[in-house]
């Protein structure tokens, strides 16, 4: 009798502490790995840090907002309402809730809350080469800051930790110059511990880490800084110019000799997950399919068919290069030029529908065999975007050495004139223009050599241009984009003035 | 020990002994037993003299006679009637006047982790007994709810054994609406109910009020349905009950569509609308051509055979069963789809000890069934409905292949459903072990530990096989050439799957009732469960099966290779574990004042990490007027008002949350790639790819109730009425996050809102009408209005269909009734081309197309412009049970009725050559023909989209149904006088008698859950069913 009481109490007592247990749960026991599973090796490190570049490829708008915000193109396209967020950047009806804006604003965040994530959980494990990688991570961390600063202005700004359910809604914008500050850091931090070569070609190393951080100078008229920091790169002598900039964008010449830093991209992933909603984040870079010209077609010809003829440069630009510049027809293609000069070929194509400028984007245009036959043609496009390359490290030198607080327009001219070099094939375009001109010849020169690489309307606003060369471009309103609307709406942050 | 049974064992046979001797002087009793209130002569009464259970019964006169000894106590006991005791003192004539029980004062109702009585319940509970089980016989035990049971609106399903869509008080959720199921205390789920043999319910309970269902917690916020089944009696003989029932099924009511020769008309007439040539050019010789409705819809049996027995000795009582339901599907017949259960149940309890007792329920139950493609486009009916009624039945073309004929016209989507019938193969067999392992011990005399064990042991195994089939040389479907060689678009296969699912319940509870001052009395309980469900589904299949044939569809026969993608396999398991503390405690002043509070605190595997337990609770408080002293109004001789408010909820969590590393280079739909180039070459990376929300938690449900209970006229009317309010908050849905948090999935939170507000009635009434003629009359009405208040971001939507496109017709949207229907409203019929022009703009309109209502009036037509165009549940259901009882015979009629849930006709397709449903007879041909919106022009082309989903399609599908009408025959003893038999009764019934509906289709009960409840895609209608049967006790 009383031992079934006894026992009745203790199975009740037992019941009770092992309860909490009972509805404990581990996703181990669904074979999920989490958090609780990883940084055990420095494969997991390395996995996640593969993570971190991911979102580089999803912002393949970003160059072409560089240039169809600018005078260099006009948007095109299919009619005034296909892609409305692009069109709408181009004749500068920017609307808070653009999608083209909200895809960049969400991609960067989002890298940068990768890195974070490498961050948060950096003292877990200590392994070899540990240091380089986060060199790299923190490298990815200033690039996506840096596209947001010049997109947006002031952003959110966290370094900790990757962003928890808890903390959506409560974040603020962060001053520009603080955003800034933080690019600064984290590549000085790249720089004291990147490689100068990686063996994974597509990695950030020193010169990239070097160059980014010496345009990031620029950008805030640091230009002894700036020059300093450039000047590292040039020293260095691991780069070179090509000898015809028109390779410089060829398959052959990815992450080659004149390239400091490249958004990778490949044909080999096959991808088809086309227009989940509205999802654009392949493997491949969509842009190429939006320079392409529509329905070309011909023998021999290298040019893919079935673009979407966005991006197409304007006759402005093309009037910009001399006859003799070998870098017109490197940034530009005259399809109906094209066409005539090798008849031969029987070239045959569709007009651009919308905004037709007879021109198309040679640098990132659509080629035979660069797109995978098995995924969707118009997600696999192999092209790396060339984010920074040697001739805009010599022009970025060139500026900063003008603009110097103790200006050397000696160097400047010299770094400047290596390109113009390039471009003719000889020296006689040699510029000797000092001071005030040579800054102006320094920009102008930067329109020619960088056409529709997506820098000319973030340099027009940089160089204090954009009001009077930009149709439409109102100061005090157009230096930035609006933050997308859906971010405001959820997270109550302040709009930029004028949207 | 021993020594004292021996004792007693002697001292008991002594007394027999003396009893014996005592018996010598017996005297002689006569009498007459009546009704105290209708004077009337009582016929089998039985009259037993207490000590020596001698008895007799009395005639028709009411009269009897009995000879006992002086002094002896005789009972006398009467159906319905409360049990007289008399003591004889001399031999005499005595008149018996036997009062009408006084109903249900004493009736004690199972609730929640123990009974109670009925007049000291103060929560909302809907009983349905026994009487009304066994009578309807339905395959599924939630049949014998429908109309039955106020507050719970029950929509039955059509096919064989199949699930109908239940609610208890509207519709709280969008998803996991269904109420709790427990069988004995034992936890189950509602798909649990297609095992019970209906014989062996004693009653079922639903649990209503928050009062009731919150000692159920986390489980109880959708309402529990409490199932009691027989158990035995202790001390007595073994009581058989017989019962077998056989019934033919058909089809009611089958859908107009055109014969032949309309069918043509009509097809001619859209092909010339659209600039095409007439597709037939002699009308004359099509006649009325092949309805495939009459060819599909087979006659087919159904039977149910139970045999039970119940009884006991002095430390044990039993009820064992064992019994078999077949149902044959009326759509293609029994070899095609067929519903077979075999069950047996064994109930004991036994007395270990003097306090100790055990309870066993165990039950097996063997479901053997297949079925046919039902309840969707291109489902058999659909097919039936739309196929080329000019085609003939059989396949007259030498040379060619299949038994069934080829539609010349229909080359894609819909196929001769005949030879869709004849390709159908499968099979399930499904074993399945429940019940429960009890342990009640008497601590006190006043407090009983309960120790239970609840199990359910599933295993079902799946076979099916997909042969390669013609339907035709130029049909999209067709994977086999007309001369029987596959064509090279597909490939035969047969696919496996095995479920297994093990749910347990470990609980241990004590009761504990005890007074203060004689007029206090308290019932406590508290308790602790566990309980745990898992599953594991393991499936195989392969293709290729030799001779495209089900007699070789075997998978080691199969000859499909893995290389190419012939072998197939996939496993998935489930597991979610719960454990809850509870406690109760009832109290009531002199049975006067009630009062109950209950508190039960849940924990879940699936909640998030802050809130791993909840807590909820109830309480209620009721007053019997009727037993005030100072109560002196006649006309209601009962009256009890009762108020109750608790807080209970529903985890239907689909699984926990987690913080996953995803590695990879591209997790497909998610937009959260992680992969990059290196060297040219794509490389996997890694990325925390989720949010957990670790405060994710249950759905909560606060319900305020409001009712009273009342019996009028010397208590034949009963009637008891029940409002409510429940608020509902929490439900799940995807919260819009920052931008800034990135990429990674959203997870789940609590974020929706439901409001629902309703009556529950029920009204009995039972009338001797005569000496020989007795009426008795339910009434249930059940109403509820259902409001989606809050769903943060959007909207869900569901019921699906397409004609040709794919629609979605059916939302869950704040503002809105759950689950309404979504579209345009048609308004009218474009007349001219002036009458478009001066229209808001609907691009391609042409005269005779639909004019949609610009809702939003921005001047065009458009997507924007889509609203509520119906609901498809009920505003009200009401069940309506007539019973009279003259002399022998037993008459029963059962009528429900639902009133305002609207139907989608989603089964008809738009395609050039199929079938159509005769209202496209009236339709526009010409301005000023018609101007019904539900009658466009006849085209094919439809540019103006005239088959969108709009209210084109909706029609009422309010009915009465008279469910069952019986007429039964109980033999009367004297003509048999067998010693075997206590009770034949032979019994015909009608099942799904009549139908009265404006709705145009097979059957206006459609079930479907929150989001195809209503949505007609050729609904399985249920069958009209005749059937005679046997019921007999020995």
């Amino acid at each position: 009798m009383k031992n079934i009481k006894l026992i009745g109490v203790a199975f009740l007592i037992l019941l009770t502490i092992s309860c909490s247990k009972f509805v404990n749960y581990s996703a181990q026991e669904d074979y999920i790995v989490t958090t609780a599973d990883y940084f055990k090796t420095a494969s997991d490190y390395q996995s996640l840090l593969v993570g971190c570049y991911t979102p580089l490829q999803w912002l393949w708008s970003d160059p072409m907002i560089g240039d169809i915000a600018s005078d260099n193109a006009m948007c095109g396209g299919e009619s005034a309402t296909d892609n409305v967020g692009m069109q709408q950047i181009h004749n500068f009806q920017i609307v808070p809730n653009n999608s083209v804006l909200a895809e960049s604003w969400t991609d960067c965040f989002e890298g940068i809350n990768r890195v974070n994530y490498l961050h948060q959980n950096k003292a877990l494990l200590n392994f070899t080469g540990k240091d380089a990688l986060y060199g790299e991570a923190y490298f990815l961390r200033g690039y996506y800051y840096f596209e947001l600063v010049r997109l947006f202005g002031d952003v959110p700004l966290f370094t900790d930790h990757k962003l928890t359910v808890g903390e959506s809604k409560t974040l603020k914008r962060s001053s520009k110059s603080l955003v800034y500050k933080q690019i600064e850091t984290d590549l000085t931090t790249a720089i004291s511990n990147l490689p100068k070569v990686q063996t994974d070609k597509g990695r950030a190393t020193l010169y990239s880490a070097q160059a980014l951080l010496g345009k990031v100078y620029l950008y805030e008229n640091k230009f002894d800084s700036a020059a300093a920091v450039l000047e590292r790169v040039i020293n260095s002598n691991a780069f070179t110019l090509t000898t015809n900039l028109a390779d410089v964008f060829l398959k052959v010449n990815q992450n080659g000799a004149e390239s400091l830093f490249e958004v990778q991209y490949t044909n080999l992933d096959n991808q088809h997950d086309y227009g989940t909603q509205n999802f654009q984040r392949s493997q491949g870079n969509m842009m190429v399919q939006y320079c392409g010209i529509r329905k070309i077609a011909g023998n021999g010809i290298p040019y893919a068919g079935g673009g979407y003829s966005f991006d197409l440069p304007t006759k402005d630009l093309q009037s910009q290069f001399s006859s003799s510049d070998t870098r017109r027809d490197a940034a530009i293609l005259d399809v109906a030029a094209y066409a005539a000069a090798n008849q031969g070929f029987g070239i045959s194509y569709s007009d651009a529908p919308y905004q037709n400028t007879g021109l198309y984007n040679q640098k990132y245009q659509p080629r035979l065999g660069e797109t995978s036959s098995a995924g969707v043609s118009q997600l696999n496009y192999l092209n790396n975007y060339r984010v920074i390359r040697y001739a805009d490290v010599l022009l970025m030198a060139a500026e900063a050495n003008n603009r110097a607080s103790t200006p050397n327009d000696s160097k400047a001219q010299s770094y400047l004139n290596l390109v113009r070099k390039r471009a003719y094939g000889n020296d006689s375009h040699a510029s000797s223009a000092t001071g005030v001109s040579l800054k102006q010849v320094i920009w102008d020169e930067r329109r020619l050599e960088l056409a529709m690489e997506g820098d000319r309307f973030f340099d027009l606003v940089r160089t204090g241009q954009a009001a009077s060369k930009i149709p439409n471009f109102k100061v005090g309103r157009n230096e930035v984009f609006p933050i997308p609307q859906q971010e405001i709406d959820i997270s109550g942050l302040s709009q930029n003035p004028g949207y | 020990m021993k020594l004292k049974v021996r004792l007693l064992c002697i001292g008991i046979f002594l007394s027999s002994l003396l009893f014996r001797v005592n018996a010598q002087n017996n005297i002689v009793v006569t009498g007459k037993v009546t009704n105290k209130t209708s004077g009337l002569a009582l016929e089998g009464v039985s009259v037993v003299n207490e000590k020596t259970h001698k008895s007799t019964q009395t005639n028709e006169s009411g009269s009897f006679t009995i000879s006992v000894e002086k002094g002896a106590t005789l009972t006398f006991s009467y159906v319905g009637m409360s049990p007289y005791k008399y003591k004889v003192n001399a031999a005499e004539v005595i008149a018996i006047q036997m009062d009408e029980e006084i109903k249900k004062n004493d009736e004690v109702i199972v609730v929640g982790y123990g009974t109670q009585k009925v007049t000291k319940v103060s929560g909302a509970i809907s009983t349905v007994k026994s009487a009304d089980i066994e009578k309807l016989k339905p395959v599924r035990a939630e049949d014998a709810l429908q109309g039955r049971a106020a507050g719970v609106n029950v929509i039955s399903s059509g096919s064989p054994g199949g699930k109908p869509t239940v609610f208890v008080r509207g519709i709280p959720s969008y998803k996991g609406s269904d109420p709790l199921v427990v069988v004995d205390g034992a936890v189950e789920t509602l798909d649990d109910l297609n095992s019970i043999n209906s014989a062996d319910i004693e009653s079922i309970n639903v649990l209503k009020d928050a009062a009731t269902t919150a000692i159920y917690g986390v489980k109880g916020g959708n309402g529990v349905i409490l199932v009691t089944t027989k158990s035995g009696r202790k001390n007595k003989k073994a009581e058989f009950n017989y019962s077998s029932n056989y019934g033919i099924q058909e089809v009611a009511r089958k859908l107009p569509v055109l014969n032949a020769t309309e069918y043509a008309a009509i097809v001619n007439e859209g092909r010339l609308v659209d600039g095409n040539s007439i597709a037939f050019t002699d009308l004359s010789k099509l006649g009325v051509g092949t309805n495939w409705q009459n060819q599909i819809f087979k006659s087919s049996p159904m039977q149910s055979h139970s045999i039970t027995a119940r009884g006991g000795a002095e430390n044990i009582a039993y009820f064992v069963s064992g019994a078999y339901t077949g149902q044959d599907g009326i759509v293609g017949g029994g070899d095609k789809s067929y519903f077979n259960r075999y069950n047996a149940t064994s109930n004991l309890s036994i007395d270990l000890t003097s306090k100790l007792k055990l309870l066993s329920n165990i039950s097996f139950v063997n479901i053997r069934g297949a079925s046919v493609p039902e309840n969707a486009i291109n489902s058999v009916i659909s097919n039936a409905i739309n196929f080329d009624p000019t085609a003939p039945i059989y396949n007259n073309v030498p040379g060619t292949v299949g038994d069934f004929s080829v539609s010349k016209n229909i080359i894609s989507e819909i196929v001769n459903p005949l030879t869709q019938l004849a390709n159908v193969f499968n099979k399930s067999n499904t074993n399945k072990l429940y019940g429960k392992i009890e342990l009640q011990y008497n601590l006190l005399k006043n407090l009983k530990i309960t120790s239970r064990y609840g199990f359910t042991n599933v295993d079902i195994s799946n076979k099916s096989f997909s042969p390669l089939i013609y339907y035709g040389s130029n049909h999209t479907s067709s994977t086999l050439k007309a001369d029987g060689t596959s064509n090279g678009t597909g490939h035969n296969a047969v696919s496996y799957d095995k479920d297994t699912y093990y749910n347990y319940t470990l609980e241990t509870f004590g009761n504990y009732t005890f007074k203060v001052a004689k007029e206090h009395s308290f019932d406590v309980l508290v308790g602790i469960s566990a309980a745990k469900n898992t599953g594991n589904v393991v499936s195989a299949s392969r293709q290729d099966v030799p001779n495209n044939s089900w007699n070789w569809a075997d998978f080691t026969a199969a000859t499909g290779n893995a290389s190419n993608g012939g072998v197939g396999g996939g496993e998935y398991r489930f597991e979610k574990r719960n454990i809850s503390y509870f406690s109760r405690v009832n109290y009531d002043y002199q049975e006067k004042y009630l009062a109950s509070f209950s508190l039960r605190r849940d924990g879940s595997y699936e909640f998030g990490a802050n809130n791993k337990f909840g807590t909820f609770y109830a309480g209620s408080l009721g007053w019997l007027v009727s037993s005030e002293s100072f109560y002196k109004f006649k006309a209601i001789d009962y009256l009890k008002i009762r108020g109750s408010y608790g807080v209970t909820g529903n985890d239907n969590i689909d699984h926990p949350q987690y913080l996953q590393i995803y590695t990879g280079i591209y997790e497909y739909g998610k937009g959260n790639n992680t992969g990059y180039v290196f060297n040219g070459s794509p490389v996997n990376g890694s990325t925390l790819s989720t949010f957990a929300n670790p405060d994710l938690k249950w759905e909560q449900q606060k319900q305020f109730n409001f009712g009273f209970d009342a019996r009028l006229i010397k208590n034949r009317l009963s009637l008891t009425v029940d409002y409510f309010e429940r608020n509902i908050s929490g439900l799940l849905f995807t919260p819009q996050l920052s931008m800034y948090l990135g990429t990674s999935a959203a997870p789940f939170a609590n974020v929706g809102t439901t409001q629902t507000k309703g009556l529950d009635l029920s009204v009995g009434y039972t009338q001797p009408i005569s000496k020989h003629l007795k009426l008795s009359s339910n009434v249930t009405f059940t109403t509820a209005k259902n409001l989606v208040t809050e769903t943060s971001s959007g909207y869900i939507q569901g019921g699906t269909y397409g004609i040709p496109t794919s629609y979605s017709v059916t939302r869950y949207e704040k503002g809105r009734a759950p689950g309404y229907f979504y579209g345009y409203k048609a308004i009218g019929i474009f007349q001219t081309q002036e009458e478009i022009a001066k229209n808001p703009t609907q691009s391609n309109a042409q005269p005779g197309d639909i004019r949609f209502a610009d809702i939003n009036g921005d001047g065009k037509i458009s997507d924007s412009d889509r609203t509520m165009i119906g609901n498809p549940f009920p505003k009200f259901t009401i069940g309506w049970n007539i019973s009279l009882e003259y002399k022998s015979f037993d008459f029963n009629v059962y009528i429900y009725a639902s009133s305002g849930n609207d139907i989608y006709r989603a089964y008809e397709r738009n395609l050039a050559f199929t079938n159509k449903y005769r209202g496209i007879l009236s339709r526009w041909t010409g301005a000023g023909t018609t101007n019904d919106p539900k009658s466009p022009r006849v085209t094919f082309a439809d540019p103006n989209i005239n088959t969108r989903a709009s209210d084109r399609y909706i029609e009422d599908g309010s009915f009465i149904k008279i469910k069952d009408i019986q007429l039964g025959y109980t033999v009367p003893a004297t003509l048999y006088k067998s010693k075997i038999f206590n009770k034949i009764r032979l019994y015909m019934q009608v099942k799904n008698a009549l139908v009265l509906t404006k709705y145009s289709g097979l059957d206006p009960e459609i079930a479907g859950g929150i989001f195809d409840t209503g949505v007609d895609r050729g609904n399985y209608p249920q069958a009209r069913i005749y059937s005679m049967g046997i019921d007999c006790k020995f």
